[in-house]
C-alpha cells in the first residue's frame, strides 16, 4: 500500500513536470533549436490466471506505469543531440526505475536532393519491425501489449537500445522511400529475467554478460507509408560465467531473429503482418543445444468513428518450430504449454485528442510461451493453459 | 481563435502550400512536398536548412491538406513523426494553432513553408508550386 502512494505522489510530481514542460514549449520560453517531448501511460490489468505486470490473477494490477521524457538540441545544420528519460515499472520484473532510454549524437555526413547519410553514436533505440523504437510510446501503436510473439516484454532489456554506434542512409525513388540502419552496440545489462528463461531456473549465481550485437533493418514505404515492408536482422551473443563453485557450466548463447513485416495504411483501414524465423544456440542450456523459434502475427485495424479504432490480431509462437507440442518441455519436466502461445487480442482505441488516448484490451490466449517468469513463478505455482487477459490503458503525451 | 475556427467551412478543395520568400524558387515535385513534410528532406536546394510549420492532427485545414496536397493521410504523417520524435532519429514541424499564427511564422522566418487556406495578401510569403 505504501509502495503504491509513494508512487502516486510520483506521477503526480512528473505529470507537472510535463505539463510545465509542454507549455514552456508553446509560450516560446525556449529557443527554437530545443524540442521538449514527452509521454506517460498507465495500464491496469486483470487475467482470469496466470499473472501479467504482477498479480492481475483474481485481481487487478496496475502494473505499467511508463513516463517518457526527450530533448532534442541542434547546434549545427549537421548535428544534432537527443536524449530521452524513461521511468517504468512493469510488474515483477521491474519494481519501478528510471534509466536513460536513448541518448546520441547524429550527425548528417552527406545531404542530397533525394536522400541522406550519417552516423549516430551513443546510447541508440534498435531497430526491429514496425514497432520497437517506439515499444514505449502507446500511441505509435494499436493496442496495450505488442504482439509478444515478436517483441518480448519479459526479455525487452535485449531489444530497447544499445551503446554503440549507428550508421544510416535514406534514399528516396519515384517508386518509394528506403532507409536502412546498421547498428553495433552493447545491448543494457539487465539480464535477470533472460537469464531465468535460458538457464530454465531461477536460482543461478553467476552472471550473464552480453557481447556487442548487431541490429540492421531496411525499410520500404510506398505512398509516403500507405505501404510498407521491411526486413530486420539482430545477432545477439550472451555469455554465461557461473559463479565461483556452482555446477552451471560456463556456456555462450547466440539468439538470431530475421524478421519480416509489411503494412498496408488505408484511411480507416491498416493490416499488419510480421514474420519472425530465430535461431537460438543455447549452448550446454538445452538439449541439443540448438532450435528454431518461430513466431508471426496479422493485424487488422479499423477506424469506425473519427476518434475510434478497433483492432483484431492472431498472434503465434511456437518456441522450437519442430515441436509444436511441447514434447521437450514435457521430458524437462516443464508444463507442455510453456512452449507455445497462441493469442487472439480484440481492442478499442479512442484518441480523445491528439494529447489523450484511453484504450482496452481482451486476449484470449491458449499457451504461456511469453509469460514473465518473474511474474509467474513455474516452481511454486504451475500456470495454465487457457486464459484471459483484460487491458485497460490511459495515455498523454506532447 | 475560435473566431477563426468558426468562419472556416470545410470544402474538398486544396489547401495552398506557403513558403516565405527567401526559399528558392525551382521545379519541385509530389515527392519534394512529401520528402518536406515527412522531415526526411531537411534543407533547400541552395544548403538552408527547411523549417516545417503545421496545424494540430485535427485542424480540418491539416486534414485537408495532407489528403489534398499531400496525397496522404494525417495517420501516415503523424507515424512518421512519432517514430522520429521517441526514438530521437529526427525534428518534427513546430506545431502552431491557427492560421493567423501561421501567416505570422511563415512572413518571419526565413527558409520556411506551411500551408494556408488560401493565398494571404503578404509580399513576403509566396505560393510554393510543385508537379
Amino acid at each position: 500500500m505504501k509502495k503504491y502512494a509513494y508512487l502516486n505522489i510520483n506521477n503526480r510530481i512528473v505529470f507537472f513536470v510535463l505539463f510545465s514542460l509542454s507549455n514552456a514549449g508553446k509560450a516560446d520560453l525556449l529557443p527554437e533549436e530545443i524540442q521538449f517531448h514527452g509521454f506517460l501511460s498507465q495500464g491496469f490489468f486483470h487475467s482470469s490466471d496466470n499473472n501479467v505486470f504482477g498479480q492481475s490473477d483474481d485481481g487487478i494490477s496496475p502494473g505499467l506505469t511508463e513516463i517518457g521524457l526527450n530533448a532534442a538540441y541542434q547546434p549545427f545544420d549537421r548535428l544534432r543531440f537527443a536524449a530521452q528519460g524513461l521511468y517504468r515499472r512493469a510488474g515483477d520484473i521491474d519494481p519501478g526505475s528510471v534509466r536513460l532510454d536513448f541518448g546520441l549524437a547524429d550527425l548528417t555526413l552527406f545531404n542530397y536532393k533525394s536522400g541522406r547519410i550519417g552516423i549516430r553514436g551513443g546510447r541508440i533505440k534498435i531497430p526491429f519491425g514496425l514497432y520497437n523504437e517506439t515499444r514505449d510510446v502507446s500511441f505509435t501503436h494499436p493496442t496495450i501489449l505488442l504482439p509478444q510473439g515478436i517483441y518480448f516484454d519479459r526479455s525487452r532489456s535485449l531489444l530497447l537500445s544499445a551503446d554503440g554506434g549507428s550508421f544510416y542512409a535514406e534514399q528516396d525513388t519515384r517508386y518509394g522511400d528506403f532507409s536502412f540502419k546498421f547498428n553495433v552496440g552493447m545491448p543494457l545489462k539487465d539480464h535477470r529475467e533472460i537469464q531465468s528463461i535460458i538457464l530454465g531456473r531461477g536460482d543461478a549465481k553467476g552472471e550473464l554478460e552480453g557481447e556487442p550485437a548487431i541490429a540492421t533493418q531496411l525499410m520500404y514505404e510506398i505512398n509516403g507509408g500507405e505501404y510498407i515492408f521491411a526486413v530486420s536482422y539482430m545477432d545477439l551473443e550472451l555469455d554465461y560465467r557461473p559463479a565461483a563453485g556452482e555446477a552451471i557450466l560456463p556456456s555462450t548463447t547466440r539468439i538470431q531473429p530475421l524478421l519480416f513485416s509489411a503494412q498496408y495504411n488505408g484511411e480507416k483501414f491498416t493490416l499488419t503482418g510480421e514474420y519472425n524465423y530465430r535461431w537460438n544456440t543455447f549452448g550446454a542450456f538445452a538439449p541439443g543445444g540448438k532450435f528454431i523459434t518461430e513466431s508471426w502475427y496479422v493485424q487488422g485495424s479499423y477506424q469506425f468513428l473519427p476518434q475510434f479504432q478497433a483492432t483484431v490480431r492472431y498472434d503465434v509462437i511456437y518456441v522450437d518450430k519442430s515441436d509444436k507440442r511441447g514434447d521437450g518441455a514435457a521430458a524437462l519436466g516443464y508444463q507442455r504449454h510453456s512452449s507455445f502461445a497462441n493469442d487472439w487480442v480484440f481492442g478499442v482505441r479512442w484518441d480523445i485528442s491528439p494529447s489523450w488516448m484511453v484504450r482496452a484490451d481482451y486476449h484470449r490466449v491458449h499457451g504461456t510461451a511469453w509469460l514473465s517468469q518473474a511474474d509467474n513463478n513455474p516452481d511454486t505455482r504451475p500456470t495454465t493453459q487457457d486464459w484471459d487477459l483484460y487491458g485497460l490503458q490511459l495515455s498523454f503525451k506532447f | 481563435m475560435i473566431i477563426a475556427f468558426a468562419t472556416y467551412s470545410p470544402v474538398l478543395r486544396a489547401a495552398e502550400i506557403i513558403v516565405n520568400q527567401t526559399v528558392p524558387t525551382e521545379r519541385y515535385s509530389l515527392m519534394d512536398a512529401r520528402a518536406v513534410f515527412t522531415m526526411r528532406q531537411r534543407f533547400w536546394p541552395n544548403g538552408e536548412q527547411i523549417k516545417v510549420f503545421c496545424l494540430s492532427d485535427t485542424n480540418p485545414l491539416h486534414k485537408d491538406f495532407v489528403k489534398n496536397n499531400l496525397n496522404m493521410f494525417p495517420h501516415q504523417l503523424r507515424r512518421a513523426w512519432d517514430r522520429m520524435t521517441y526514438s530521437g532519429t529526427g525534428a518534427v514541424p513546430v506545431q502552431l494553432d491557427s492560421e493567423q499564427e501561421m501567416i505570422n511564422e511563415i512572413a518571419n522566418t526565413p527558409n520556411s513553408i506551411g500551408y494556408l487556406n488560401s493565398r494571404p495578401d503578404n509580399e513576403k510569403i509566396r505560393l510554393f508550386k510543385y508537379q
